[in-house]
């Protein structure tokens, strides 16, 4: 691994304790919890006390919890559910939700459903009357993200909730879909206190495993799959125990200190920020965002530096062993800053963005470490 | 048990000035692609290759790939009784037969005149027999399914169908090229065509890392991999054009920056080809494809080198060149998406039509030899063996 990881937003490192939790569910519990026997038995009880204490983090009744295979599937659990109505009907999304979300979008509109985008503001957040004002009368879902991935803003939930409510009047109510898996773990985040009707959460962004992940849902929804009827059939298929396990584990690690957690990575990204304002021409984007922004995650920074790709210092920086994202591909295209560009970001801009996240264990030093060698590499290589 | 295959060799017969060089340099490709594990005889006409058992499929990969070779054919061979020569003929009957043709007819060529029976009498005889042995197939001299040719020589060969070989000229004979290499469409397929012109080839790629990606250049090697299967071992001079591009970028013109970077390519791939004897530069360039490829732009880089620039392509519609580069393995790794120039370094609006004079002096303006120099010392040098 590089010497300072920084993309933690597309995936967190797997803690040890995540690790072990999985081997030892492996090795202990080597039965499918759908059997009959006492080996089956015992697999479905720690599956279960699994879905308790996760349930208990995220402040909601156990039965209200399912497991999948991450972000990704619990995303399109819920919009595919859609299909199973007899009438297509529209829905509405910002349009900086994760591909997960968007592209799964695209595939009801071309099965004769209606999807209205919504642009956030130049703030990277999404304005809840104007997302509100985007339903029409067979608007049956909207889905808004809990945590832009690129940009770190946080997206309004609760004014959405109650935006939504207020425009649909007596009439019937439209669902709140919410991808949650940068917020999940990572800042306060209550599913039924922001009045979301169904969540997806990942392992992997908070040192879980890969390929394990839930769905929140408030009241159950009708799959479009099926199978022997596990995680009462809306996610039917053997459960990745030793996955579930592990990420029950992250969840607890993540959670016990969330406030903590959530004060060290703001004093981590204060500090990315800081040290932007002695690079020239450098700036965080959304441009507005301020020290200790609370309409951002500060577990996520992006910065653009004009004059240079994104793609290129992600290299640059990959070869002085920082490890950094960036959507942005150096393709004659230049169009695949989605996210930046919905805001309003001048395409010199979008295009020299990167995306820096940190982590538990991200120190001080590495960031110091890092805003030299940006430093350094936007001055040999910008244009 | 050997195979033999009966081999054709290209325009060797139009060459009677060099001809047992060129002879030679095809029969030495042939073996050396082999690794000597087999032994080419040449004959006159014709060459053989013997193949020892369970080497035949690269024995074949080989000889479709070679240059200079206009087909070959798997071929049996006997003694000159008419007993063993009807055996052999039955049995390419019997193989075309079992491909599914219902057609044949017998081609035969009686080189050895002391033999009794002349062509036409040959080809009467085995028609019967194959007409008699197997059934469901008829004679068709016009469109047959299948051919069964037979030539009584020193010895006799009977063979089936003569598959097709790459043509031109046997590799190196025309001496060496250097290709200026790209991760597109277009410059594999030329580097081809003029190794099937006789061209050993090495080839040179401008790399701007970081701004373009590791992907980028391992695109460029596995192209020139591709390459190297028809033009033998070739050698990938990989030059860091980033300081160049940037300097471009920084001082000249905008509109001129594509077409002032072709030029120092151009100037870089003579001073190269200097160092490694190559007598000629070979691109992809099509006539008026992209804003570099209008004639005062090309005509502006040309101007670069006095050494003869091959360019294959230049009047070649686009679809008949990806036509190629799927036929020769090319294209699926031409259009993977990586870049081999960052959108930063080209302009909005290029320049169309170059005024040599004033764009001359533009371009002697930024001073790029020191830097051009100093790619061409630094350059990165890696083999590309011949193999599948």
């Amino acid at each position: 691994m590089s010497p300072a990881y920084l993309d933690w937003a597309a995936t967190a490192p797997a803690s040890p304790e995540a690790l072990e939790a999985y081997l030892r569910a492996a090795r202990e519990y080597p039965a499918n919890p759908s059997s009959p026997h006492g080996d089956g038995i015992s697999a479905h009880r720690a599956l279960e006390d699994a879905r308790t204490r996760l349930a208990d983090t995220l402040g909601c009744r156990r039965g209200r919890l399912y497991f999948s295979s991450g972000g990704t599937e619990s995303d399109s659990l819920v919009l595919l559910s859609l299909l199973r109505r007899t009438v297509p009907g529209s829905l509405v999304i910002s349009s900086i939700e994760h591909p997960a979300v968007f592209e799964q979008a695209a595939v009801l509109e071309r099965l004769g459903w209606r999807v209205r985008r919504v642009d956030p503001g130049p703030d990277g957040r999404v304005d809840p009357g104007k997302l509100a004002d985007a339903c029409s009368g067979d608007t049956v879902l909207a889905a808004v993200m809990a945590v832009n991935n690129e940009t770190g803003a946080i997206q309004p939930l609760e004014g959405i909730r109650r935006a939504l409510d207020e425009a649909a009047g007596n009439g019937r109510r439209v669902r709140l879909h919410t991808d949650a898996v940068q917020a999940f773990g990572k800042i306060p985040f209550q599913p039924e206190a922001l009045g979301a009707d169904s969540a997806a959460l990942s392992a992997h962004k908070i040192r879980g495993p890969r390929g394990v992940g839930a769905l929140y849902l408030r009241t159950p929804l009708e799959s479009l799959t099926a199978g022997g009827g596990q995680e009462g059939g809306i996610r039917p298929g053997t459960e990745n125990l030793p996955g579930i396990l592990a990420f029950e584990r992250a969840a607890g690690i993540a959670t016990a200190d969330l406030a903590g957690n959530f004060a060290r990575a703001r004093d981590l990204t204060d500090r990315l920020l800081a040290c932007l304002g002695d690079i020239p021409d450098a700036r965080p984007v959304p441009e507005c965002r301020t020290l200790g922004d609370d309409r951002y995650s500060p577990w996520i920074l992006s910065l653009s530096l004009p004059g240079l790709p994104g793609q290129t210092a992600v290299r640059v920086l990959s070869d002085s062993g920082f490890a950094v994202a960036t959507g942005s591909a150096c393709s004659s295209s230049r169009r695949k800053r989605r996210v930046l560009e919905a805001m309003g970001l001048p395409e010199e801009l979008a295009f020299s963005a990167i995306r820096v996240s940190v982590g538990p264990t991200t120190t001080a030093a590495e960031i110091d470490a890092f805003a030299q060698t940006l430093r350094t590499a936007y001055l040999r290589y910008r244009t | 048990m050997e195979t033999l295959y009966l081999i054709k060799p290209g325009e060797l017969e139009l060459k009677t000035g060099n001809r047992r060089e060129f002879e030679s340099r095809l029969r030495r490709d042939i073996e050396r692609r082999l690794e000597g594990r087999a032994r080419v005889d040449i004959r006159p006409g014709r060459f053989f290759l013997r193949v020892p058992e369970g080497l035949e499929d690269e024995a074949e990969r080989v000889l479709s790939r070679v240059p200079g070779l206009v087909g070959y054919a798997r071929a049996l061979t006997c003694g000159k009784s008419m007993e063993e020569i009807g055996e052999r003929a039955l049995q390419i009957a019997r193989d075309g037969r079992a491909e599914g043709h219902d057609t044949f007819k017998i081609e035969a060529r009686r080189a050895d005149k002391g033999f009794p029976l002349d062509s036409y009498g040959l080809a009467r005889v085995l028609g019967r027999l194959i007409l008699e042995n197997v059934p469901g197939l008829a004679v068709d001299v016009r469109k047959p399914g299948f051919t069964v040719f037979v030539e009584i020589r020193e010895r006799v060969y009977v063979h089936g169908a003569i598959r097709r070989g790459q043509k031109g000229l046997p590799a190196g004979s025309a001496g060496k090229g250097l290709l200026l290499l790209s991760g597109g469409i277009d410059s594999p397929v030329a580097g081809y065509l003029m190794a099937k012109r006789g061209l050993f080839l090495e080839a040179v790629h401008f790399n701007a890392y970081p701004y373009t990606s590791r992907e980028a250049w391992e695109k460029v090697r596995d192209l020139a991999r591709v390459v190297a299967r028809y033009a033998g071992n070739m050698v990938l001079h990989t030059l860091s054009f980033t300081e160049i591009q940037t300097e471009i970028k920084r001082v000249a013109p905008e509109e001129c920056a594509t077409l002032f970077l072709r030029a120092a390519m151009v100037q870089a791939a003579h001073l190269l080809a200097g160092e490694i004897r190559a007598n000629s530069l070979v691109t992809g360039e099509s006539l008026g494809q992209v804003a570099s490829q209008t004639a005062e732009n090309i005509r502006f880089a040309q101007a670069r080198t006095n050494l003869p620039v091959f360019r294959p392509l230049i009047g070649t519609d686009k679809e008949d060149t990806m036509k190629i580069a799927r036929e020769i393995g090319t294209y699926e790794i031409s259009i993977l998406p990586y870049e081999d120039c960052c959108v930063l370094f080209s302009p909005e609006h290029p320049i169309l039509r170059s005024r040599m004079d004033r764009e001359t002096e533009a371009y002697d303006r930024i001073g790029l030899e020191p830097l051009i120099a100093e790619a061409v010392r630094t350059r990165e040098t890696l083999a590309i063996p011949c193999e599948d």
